[in-house]
């Protein structure tokens, strides 16, 4: 099914992407044919069940999940080192446009 | 085929060569070969020649693996501590992990040097590596074709010997595709196999990492220093292969049951489908027992795929925001406008694309159409090949419709490309392991890949018979005149 | 028109793990900004969930405490949204297979409060605005949370009350939380709208988020329902919106909407294997949960015969009614020590947190020793209090203040001689009484407390005194 103006601009909101009106038309028909491509799943001949879980891997017992041990955390200095941070913050200036 | 690692690693412990010279030579390898193939996008030399070093005296010492002190390359996307791992975007631009991811962090403890990063499609999305921000490696067999995808550069630097061997990570097909290409062997190991612990997800299901190499030996030995269960990642497992799948290799082949489904070689371009059915028949003549399967369900893996891996990837690439590392908009109002900005700059065209496709799947109203009913598909999908692993103990198959096509090829259509990828998807849908070993090449003179997949957990089986392969094969593809050779 | 409400609640609670749930980094409060942290709790790319076990554990621990139907097989989902306090943009939680559904509280009125589910996930950090600049601090950031949902069964903020009430106080028994309201460990939202009285459908419903006390439950709910009530009397809409209640001005007010109406995406997290939690491990749980308040409740006033009010009073902190319960235990009188800790302990102890954290120096051991001395009339009541305080002070054992000599049996002739010389030494008092002052006898009294230290037994005192003065 085509995606409409509206469909499309809701999932940009979703994406937090911003298009300019041409990128976003031209996003839009690129969508059609990539939706019309994942649409042939439903002639999918075969049938199947409606447990969608567990696709790839079993489950374990909650035995098996992580002990509540404390493991030592990270210095604040690692933490930021991608960042200018302050005061141990990550933070986000306004600035103008 | 040259078996390079053990090679390399005879003559690192005969005291032949020291890692640190061995190193230097790879260095300079890189910097001579690498403008002209644009493999590694970051390099870390002086981290190489500190861990050359930690190398020779673990060699010194005598308690050396087959890996130490060699030289070999990251994918992009695999985290190191302290080094630029960028998976070829704009939005991790600058981005220095502060963790080894575990495969990393196994190597390194062996003694294995990083000579830098190779490049990728941006985040692995792509069939081609032209998605990526630094522009495409290109082919060492040929410069003016891609080197497939998403794990271009590894591949390429493999081939031009300016690593002795990568690690790649493969979502739908990025090690075996680009490894196809470029005339080496790529191993995508099973769903779970492999931790994926510093592995940056992009379909979290489907993603999986693994060596390419130069020789099906030298991927067994890579194999065996990275696998195993890891606290860090639910969903690795603790599986006995009882013993390295590296002494596993006999190259005995009688009595393998090898099924061959038609549906694999629909479309597939006919010289790669002749060398590929040369390969079964050599096999057959070998005393392996050809069965011929049904695998009608194999068009349905596309579109399944498509939808699982955009979705898990809308998800996991929400975290580039620009607050805690990477891009981050130098124009903006207010935290949720940088948000927006940081985004819609940071992110190429490609993964916008399938993030919105992703998050289009998963909307409300849609779930059921599509993400829900791949979900039902991929279950399906995957007792099918169960199945047939009830009877067979490898399928043999293509790698991809064509060898690798020229850059820029690919641009028209999004689809077309997405359909290139149509042999290799279903082992990452399935999540068992698959291995491509060269088998030809075409009129061109470039690579052909044959792809040999089995059960889950089978890697011995699919190790021990492409090793028959390429011992047997007469000349499958010559070798890369440039970079380290030894 | 009259209008009625319906109401349903949504309660955060964070689980006391030491540990956050799908990292090791420690879940203590407080500490330097972003120091708690690691590659998954700030969503560093590469970087994986381990669910920890112990925050299943709670989980079913507290669906059993309300009732609850454990779900033997249960997963992870991923609730996708985009905020700065969010590092992953999407927090796993819970969507389609919640380990508990299906419970209730039961109100005092004997009315039930269905509860609907409650489901683990992990909490965001926390955002702090200067000046125009975010700082963003990740420590809370993964750390354990159950969400308890509530059926719309509430019809009164005072049922709001309750229920938030009676939730909190089985958490704290059952040990998973402290459930603070203040210091954010217990959030409640209140989904709330009206209907006209009569009627079944449901009106718009608004929903009041982050409610930090008991008290301002009622607050908030009073002013949304009025709020309601005014639009819905002036012929308009009730429009669906997240409200915040302001408890400084008791003002409630709709939050700034976002952009988009929320389309969360949830989908099985690909990064978490599915679990089981199997029936023998929930059956023990059950068996070994401890003792609930409303049971406790029923046992102080039913079996033990204490007044309600002071049944009330002990039972609604979990560690005062585990010490009664202890002390009764090594032999003490129930309402003897019930006494001693309402009108001795809690003088020491002035809010209600104090009371809940009930950090004494004195084991139950110690004070069964003093109520033991008050249950055999060796000491009076006074006596027993005033030693308390000396206890409670030092952390001694009873035997430092009152000595065996104190202690020991007084003949009723001692007593009787006594009391003869008190009333020879107070004739004024003595003539007081017998002109109708009673209260003089007080003075007589205190002279023979003087006299025996406080052991003498205020009844025959009492009751030879007034022999004495006819």
């Amino acid at each position: 099914m085509a995606l409409s103006k509206e469909d499309f601009d809701k999932l940009a909101v979703l994406s937090r992407l911003r298009f300019s009106p041409e990128e976003a038309e031209e996003f839009r028909n690129e969508m059609d044919d990539i939706i019309a491509f994942a649409d042939t799943i439903n002639n999918a001949v075969s049938g199947g069940t409606d447990d969608i879980k567990n696709t790839s891997v079993n489950a374990v017992a909650y035995t098996a999940l992580r002990e509540d041990a404390v493991r030592e955390s990270l210095p604040n200095e690692k933490i930021l080192s991608n960042v200018d941070g302050s005061r141990g913050f990550f933070n986000v200036k306004r600035c103008v446009k | 085929m040259r078996e390079v690692l053990t090679v390399l690693s005879d003559m690192l412990r005969k005291g032949e060569i020291t890692s640190q010279e061995l190193t230097e030579k790879y260095i300079s390898a890189v910097e001579e070969v690498n403008p002209q193939i644009n493999a590694y996008v970051h390099t870390t030399f002086d981290f190489a020649r500190e861990g050359a070093k930690k190398a020779d005296e673990m060699l010194k010492a005598g308690n050396a693996g087959a890996l130490c002190g060699i030289p070999m390359a990251l994918k992009d996307n695999i985290c190191s501590d302290g080094h630029l791992t960028t998976c070829c975007s704009k939005i991790l631009r600058g981005f220095r992990p502060y963790y080894d991811s575990t495969v990393w962090s196994k190597l390194k403890s062996e003694g294995a040097v990083m000579l830098g990063k190779a490049n990728m499609d941006e985040f692995a999305m792509g069939s081609t590596s032209e998605s990526s921000c630094y522009g495409a490696p290109l082919n060492p067999r040929n410069t003016s074709h891609v080197t497939g995808g998403s794990s271009g550069g590894g591949a390429a630097a493999v081939c031009a010997n300016i690593a002795a061997y990568s690690l790649g990570s493969d979502t739908g097909g990025s090690i075996r595709q680009p490894a196809s290409y470029c005339g080496v062997v790529g191993l995508k190991p099973t769903y779970g196999a492999v931790s994926r612990y510093g592995l940056i997800a992009y379909g979290s299901s489907l993603d999986q990492i693994g060596p390419i190499t130069n020789s099906v030996k030298d991927a067994a030995l890579v194999f065996d220093a990275i696998r195993g269960v890891d606290e860090n990642d639910d969903t690795s497992v603790d599986y006995n292969y009882g013993g390295p799948s590296a002494n596993a290799l006999t190259g005995d082949i009688k009595g393998l049951k090898i099924g061959v489904a038609e549906e694999y070689f629909d479309g597939i371009n006919p010289e790669i489908k002749d060398a590929v059915m040369d390969a079964v028949k050599l096999y057959e003549k070998n005393g392996a027992e050809i069965i011929n399967v049904r695998l009608p369900i194999l068009k349905e893996a596309m579109p399944v795929y498509y939808i699982i891996a955009c979705a898990e990837a809308s998800s996991n690439l929400g975290r580039y925001d620009g607050i805690r590392y990477g891009y981050r908009a130098d124009n903006y109002e207010d935290i949720d406008d940088m948000i927006y900005c940081t985004r819609s700059e940071g992110f190429g065209r490609e993964v916008k694309h399938r993030i919105i496709l992703g998050t289009y799947v998963l909307s409300s109203g849609y779930y059921d159409a599509y993400y829900k009913k791949a979900c039902i598909l991929r279950n399906n999908i995957i007792k099918r090949f169960d199945d047939i692993f009830n009877t067979c103990d490898v399928l043999i198959a293509p790698n991809a419709p064509t060898t690798a096509p020229k850059l820029g090829h690919h641009g028209a259509s999004a689809v077309e490309m997405y359909l290139s990828d149509i042999c290799t998807v279903p082992v990452n849908i399935t999540g068992i392991p698959g291995i491509s070993v060269p088998c030809g090449t075409d009129k061109a003179g470039l690579p052909i890949g044959m792809q040999i997949l089995g059960k889950r957990f089978g890697e011995n089986t699919i190790l021990n018979a492409a090793y028959f392969y390429e011992k047997t094969a007469v000349s499958p593809v010559k070798e890369y005149e440039g970079g380290v050779r030894i | 028109m009259k209008y009625e409400m319906v109401c349903g609640m949504e309660t955060h609670i964070e689980l006391a793990t030491k540990t956050k749930i799908f990292c090791g980094c420690t879940t203590e409060f407080g500490g330097a900004p972003n120091t708690h942290c690691c590659p998954v709790c700030t969503g560093q790319p590469g970087s994986l969930p381990i669910l920890n076990r112990r925050v299943v554990e709670y989980a079913v621990r507290a669906g059993l405490a309300v009732n609850c139907k454990i779900n033997n097989n249960s997963h992870m989902d991923r609730k996708n949204y985009v905020y700065p306090d969010l590092p992953k943009a999407y927090q796993i939680s819970q969507f389609d297979e919640p380990i508990c559904e299906h419970g209730y509280i039961e109100l005092d009125s004997g009315k039930r409060i269905g509860i609907t589910r409650i489901h683990i996930e992990e909490d965001a950090g926390k955002l702090v605005h200067e000046q125009g600049t975010t700082y963003i601090d990740y420590n809370r950031g993964g750390v354990p949370l159950i969400e308890i949902v509530s059926e719309p069964d509430i019809s009164t903020p005072e049922e709001a009350r309750e229920y938030a009430e009676k939730l909190q106080l089985i958490m704290r028994y059952v040990g998973i939380s402290d459930c603070k309201m203040q210091e954010g460990s217990m959030r409640c939202d209140v989904n709330l709208s009206l209907r006209p009285v009569g009627t079944t459908e449901f009106g718009t419903r608004t929903e009041t988020k982050n409610i930090n006390s008991l008290s301002n439950i009622v607050k908030a709910m009073n002013r949304e329902i009025e709020r309601q009530e005014d639009i819905l009397e002036s012929g308009g809409h009730i429009v669906q919106a997240t409200m915040r209640y302001d408890a400084n001005t008791d003002e409630i007010y709709p939050m700034r909407t976002k952009e988009n109406s929320d389309d969360y995406r949830y989908f099985p997290d690909p990064d978490i294997l599915r679990f089981t939690i199997p029936q023998e491990f929930v059956d023990e749980t059950k068996a070994n949960l401890p003792e609930l308040p409303s049971a406790k409740l029923r046992r102080y006033i039913d079996d033990m015969k204490l007044p309600e009010s002071t049944a009330r009073d002990i039972y609604k902190y979990r560690r005062v009614s585990e010490f009664l319960d202890d002390t009764v235990k090594k032999g003490a009188n129930v309402k003897n020590t019930a006494n001693l800790i309402i009108g001795g302990i809690y003088s020491t102890l002035e809010t209600e947190e104090d009371k809940e954290r009930f950090d004494i120096k004195i084991t139950p051991e110690k004070m069964a020793g003093l109520v033991k001395l008050i249950d055999d009339k060796k000491i009076n009541k006074n006596k027993g209090q005033e030693t308390l305080m000396k206890m409670l002070e030092s952390g001694d054992d009873v035997t430092k203040f009152i000595k065996a000599e104190d202690t020991a049996g007084m003949s009723d002739e001692d007593l009787a001689k006594i009391c003869e010389a008190a009333v020879a030494a107070n004739p004024d008092a003595v003539e007081n009484v017998r002109n109708g002052r009673d209260k003089a006898i007080n003075v007589i009294f205190g002279y023979v407390m003087r006299e025996t230290r406080g052991k003498a037994d205020m009844g025959k005192v009492n009751k030879i005194i007034r022999g004495l003065i006819g």
